[in-house]
Parts: C-alpha cells; structure tokens; sequence
C-alpha cells in the first residue's frame, strides 16, 4: 500500500478500481435514499389527501422508470455541471475528456446515457476500469471521458503533517 | 629635454636615428677624442658635476618640493589609461590578498544601516525569481518544525477533514494495490500514461 508521501503526486492520474466503486456505492446510497424519501413524502401527502394509505410496489414498473429517470437525472445532471457526482466528491475524483479537458454538458449527458451499457453481460463494461491501461470502463470508452484523482492531496499531506506536528510538537 | 649645441636640429641630423638616448657625458667623451680642447672642458665638466652632485642635500632638496603641486599637475586618468588593468590583475593573487583582509573587522566599520538605505529593494526583488525560491522550499519541514503547522491544523482541522482525508488516501493506497495486482496478473511490464495528456505536466506534476 502507498504511503501518504508518495499520494501527493497522484493528483490529475487515472483514478483506480477502489475509489471509482466506492464513489459508485455512495452514489447509489444517496440517490436511493433521496428516491426512498420522496415516495415516503408523497405517500404521506397523497394519504393527507385521500384518506388511504398508498403503497408504492418496487417491482411496479412505474417505480423502476422513475428510478431510474431519477438515476439519469442525478448522474447526468452531476456530471454534466460539475464533471462530479456527490460520492466522486467525497471520494476526490472527477470525470475528464480522454485527454484531460473539462467534460462538459454534452459529454456528460452522453456519460450519463450510455452508462447503463456497462451494466450488461453481468458488469462486463466495468471491467476496463480493473484491466485498461487508463481504468476506462465501457462507458467511458463511449463517451470520450475518463476519471482522475481530483483531490488536493498536498494540502492533505501538509493537515496531515500539521496535526502531527500539533500532537507531537518539536522541542524547543 | 636635450638640446642641440648648435641651437636647431642640423646637430641632432648628424647622429644616426637609432632610437636609443645617448648620455650626454658620453656624447661630450666621444667629441674630446677628436679635440684635445674638449677633452679638457670635458673632464673639467665631470670634475664640477661629481662635487655638485657631492655637495647636494638630495634630503632637503626632496623637501623643497611641493609634492601636493606635483601631485596637482599630474592628471590620474592619463596615467591609468597608458595602465593594462587585466594584466595586472592576472598577476595578483587575489586569495592570497582575501586571506590578509580582516573581515570581521571590515565590517565593523560597515554602516549597514546607511547601505541599506542606498539599496533600491523593489528593484532587488524584481530580480528575484520567486516562483523558484518557493519551490525549494520543503513544505513538509517547515510545517512540522515551525508553528505553521499549529495555524494549518487550527484553521482547516475538523473530524470531517480528518476522516475525509483518511478515506482518500486509504481509497488511492486501494487502488494502487489493486493495480499492481493485475499487473501482475496480467504480467504487463511496460508503464501505462500515469494521466491524461493534458493533466500531465500541471497537475500530476512533481
């Protein structure tokens, strides 16, 4: 495992595996709690007005295309303003052009569309982030993009070394 | 200056030019071989000449001379311009001279103070390279061993910093360990770009 003098040069590099799933997994979390959410809001407000209680079925397939919709719009939307969702901002990464440029609306519209592809055949689309020269999944191939390490990792190293040095101050 | 006896220069034309300075004693020695006469006048001459240098106090001529007037008379600039200065400094040896200077007490007598005004230091600064001064100076050493580092941590500390940047640089270490793992796997030795192009030389950096 790399040592935190060695992650401050990482910054701008091809983003791997670990942080891309992890930004992917916190991603689905929030997107789901946020989709949960609004159904449990309109459940109340729709039981306020009729007087029933109104169950919402996850396998109705109205539910499905608002998931997903929902999906679209909040990777699409992320992607095409900021270059990154919530949990690519956590975790300091952020999608590219291929040569490095600002993605941009369209590409990110683009991304956000051809994402799904990578999904089929069991995830297969994914696996070009474990073995491509540049971790570029299929989706990315597609759209033109890649992901890069975005963080600011010296002024973390030099929080990093402050905190230290406030725990263990020099002698005098 | 010589002068002719003849009182025009029909008596220098009778002497070859060689370009040398002839004594006149020996001008005088030369003219007695042919005249007895002025073989006499000639050793008469030398006789007076030897007792009047004899009876010279060359000390208190020395001291009649108004040296300051002398001085006065002579322009520097003339003499210095017939001086080969880089000759004269290649045969100086300069260590040899630094090792007799005092440097302590050259500086005692230094007025800093006075110097410093004459220093135009916006246009010292203007000179300066900044940019690369700081990039030689080693971030890590000073912000551990100078308060810098107390202010950094008071100022951008806080558990979410703290534990966002434990999840990054665990998440990077991560991937790395992944990657060489496949690399491995895939026994592929050759260096893939580390970066996109145009994020290679700005942001990947140093």
């Amino acid at each position: 495992m790399s040592n935190r003098r060695d992650l401050v040069s990482y910054q701008g590099n091809y983003a791997g595996s670990v942080s891309r799933f992890a930004a992917y997994a916190v991603d689905l979390t929030v997107t789901s709690a946020v989709f949960s959410l609004t159904l449990a809001v309109v459940s109340y407000a729709a039981k306020i007005v009729t007087g029933h209680d109104v169950s919402w079925n996850r396998s109705n397939i109205v539910i499905v295309v608002l998931f997903v919709g929902w999906q679209f719009v909040y990777f699409g939307y992320s992607w095409a303003v900021a270059g990154r969702t919530f949990g690519m901002a956590l975790l300091g990464i952020r999608v590219v052009g291929a040569d490095g440029s600002v993605v941009g609306p369209r590409r990110g519209v683009v991304r956000a569309l051809v994402f799904p592809l990578s999904f089929l055949f069991f995830g297969l689309g994914f696996l070009g982030i474990l073995v491509q020269r540049e971790h570029r999944a299929l989706h990315d191939l597609i759209a033109g993009t890649a992901v890069v390490y975005s963080w600011d990792a010296r002024a973390a190293r030099l929080r990093f070394l402050a905190r230290e040095a406030e725990l263990n101050p020099p002698p005098p | 200056m010589l002068s002719s006896p003849a009182g025009d220069d029909r008596y220098l034309r009778s002497f070859p030019d060689t370009g040398t300075v002839v004594n006149p004693r020996d001008r005088l020695r030369s003219a007695g071989r042919r005249n007895p006469v002025e073989a006499i006048a000639q050793q008469v001459t030398e006789r007076v000449v030897d007792l009047l240098v004899g009876a010279l106090d060359v000390n208190e001529l020395a001291a009649r001379i108004d040296l300051n007037a002398l001085l006065d008379s002579v322009d520097p600039n003339v003499i210095l311009d017939r001086v080969n200065v880089d000759a004269l400094l290649d045969r100086v040896n300069v260590d040899a001279l630094l090792d007799r200077v005092d440097v302590d007490a050259l500086l005692d007598r230094v007025n800093v103070d006075a110097l410093m005004d004459r220093v135009d230091v916006k246009a010292l600064l203007e000179r300066v390279d900044v940019n690369d001064i700081v990039s030689q100076v080693d971030m890590d050493a000073l912000v551990e061993r100078t308060d810098l580092g107390a202010v950094i941590a008071r100022s951008s500390g806080g558990m979410g910093t703290e534990a966002l940047d434990a999840v990054r640089s665990q998440a990077v270490g991560l991937d790395h360990w992944v990657d060489r793992w496949v690399r491995r796997l895939l026994r592929r030795k050759d260096h893939a770009p580390s970066a996109p192009a145009t994020l290679l030389p700005t942001e990947a950096g140093p």
